[in-house]
């Protein structure tokens, strides 16, 4: 029993790796430049949606991944080693930046979707104003 | 020891694997003990490793040569971010017009402040290219970065900073911003910050933290075709 498990994982390592491999060749193929992770991601969400692949063929893996995220992304914060010496006179600008533009972005998405829900709803609510009406009249 | 790392792969390999591992499992031993958001244990594990790598006089290059063991999953840690998508595919059926749009304002949003800002700053043009997807989570802003001329390091630095600081502020902005709709919370958060800020909107419920994973795919996605669209 304890012997399925490890048999399972290889077959998970072995579908993502699939998907990731056929990701890079097709990424080599397009005429333009697309990033393989991305198509890789849309890849997944098809297999997914179309039921080739099911969330349980690959879950422990996903949730591992998914939860470590942030440790596979040190190695390549460990480049700023090299490259600190780009921003290095202009750091406090460099942190304005970043944190002034998080706050408009926040800003702008949340009242963009306020906004549009707030229209669709009244849209809905005219449109059965509308058929109730008719309904009356009829 | 250094002898090693320069004639062994496999001994800066398993070095350069221990190393930031270590680091990471102190950083989120700091976060936990402490509870600081500021101690974030990624910036915690970059800091540490990087200290240790100048203090044994071991340079970058040599690091990146042993570090392949886990930049090599960097493609699939972006694969399976289409899980929680699909598994949350009812949420964002019933509102995709509001999700979609308002991700695509953000990120427009994001992008545009960036350049004004950089303009107005008049910061070089190699450091803006890699702060104009400073909002999208880490794989795919590496990916902008590197299409737009970008410089990738600096680009994970301004997205971990922006992933810190949203996930900080995520429940001061709701309040600020008079925002109360579980969608709109949960959307933003991770338009503007990606997989960080969407660990806070997780603790705000379970409809913000499911708008917000959501988020992040489609803010990435979205930035990813303006990167194709702006020919800079």
């Amino acid at each position: 029993m304890t012997l399925t498990k490890p048999f399972n994982l290889i077959r998970e390592l072995t579908i993502l790796f699939g998907i990731c491999l056929a990701a890079k060749l097709i990424a080599n193929i397009m005429p333009f430049t697309m990033p393989a992770n991305i198509l890789g991601m849309v890849l997944l969400f098809v297999l997914l949606c179309t039921k080739v692949i099911k969330t349980e063929h690959i879950n422990a893996t996903s949730d591992f991944l998914l939860h470590n995220m942030a440790f596979f992304f040190i190695a390549s914060g460990i480049s700023l080693m090299d490259s600190f010496v780009l921003i290095k006179d202009t750091v406090l600008i460099f942190l304005f930046i970043c944190l002034f533009s998080t706050v408009v972005t926040f800003a702008a998405t949340a009242y963009t979707v306020t906004l549009v829900t707030h229209i669709q709803k009244c849209l809905l609510a005219k449109k059965a104003i509308k058929t109730l009406k008719e309904a009356h009249h009829d | 020891m250094i002898d090693l790392i320069n004639s062994s792969p496999a001994f800066t390999a398993f070095f350069c694997f221990f190393i930031c591992a270590f680091t990471y499992e102190i950083g989120l031993w700091l976060n936990r003990k402490t509870g600081l958001i500021i101690l974030n244990p990624q910036l915690i594990a970059i800091g540490l490793t990087i200290l240790i790598l100048i203090l044994l006089n071991i340079n970058y290059t040599v690091f990146d040569g042993g570090a392949n063991l886990m930049n090599v999953f960097l493609t699939p840690i972006t694969v399976v971010l289409a899980v929680p998508i699909y598994k949350q595919i009812h949420l964002l059926k019933a509102n995709a017009l509001p999700i979609i749009i308002g991700a695509g304002v953000g990120s427009i949003t994001s992008m545009v402040t960036v350049y004004l800002l950089c303009k107005a700053f008049h910061i070089n043009e190699m450091v803006y290219t890699s702060l104009l997807a400073k909002s999208v989570t880490t794989p795919i802003g590496i990916e902008v970065s590197k299409q737009l001329g970008g410089i990738p390091s600096i680009t994970i630095i301004a997205i971990i900073i922006t992933g810190i600081f949203g996930g900080m502020a995520a429940p001061w902005l709701c309040r600020f911003f008079k925002i109360k709709n579980a969608i709109a919370r949960g959307v933003a958060i991770g338009t503007c910050s990606h997989a960080m800020g969407t660990a806070s909107a997780i603790e705000m419920g379970e409809a913000e933290g499911a708008m917000s994973g959501l988020a992040i795919g489609i803010a990435g996605l979205i930035t990813i075709i303006l990167a194709l669209l702006i020919p800079w």
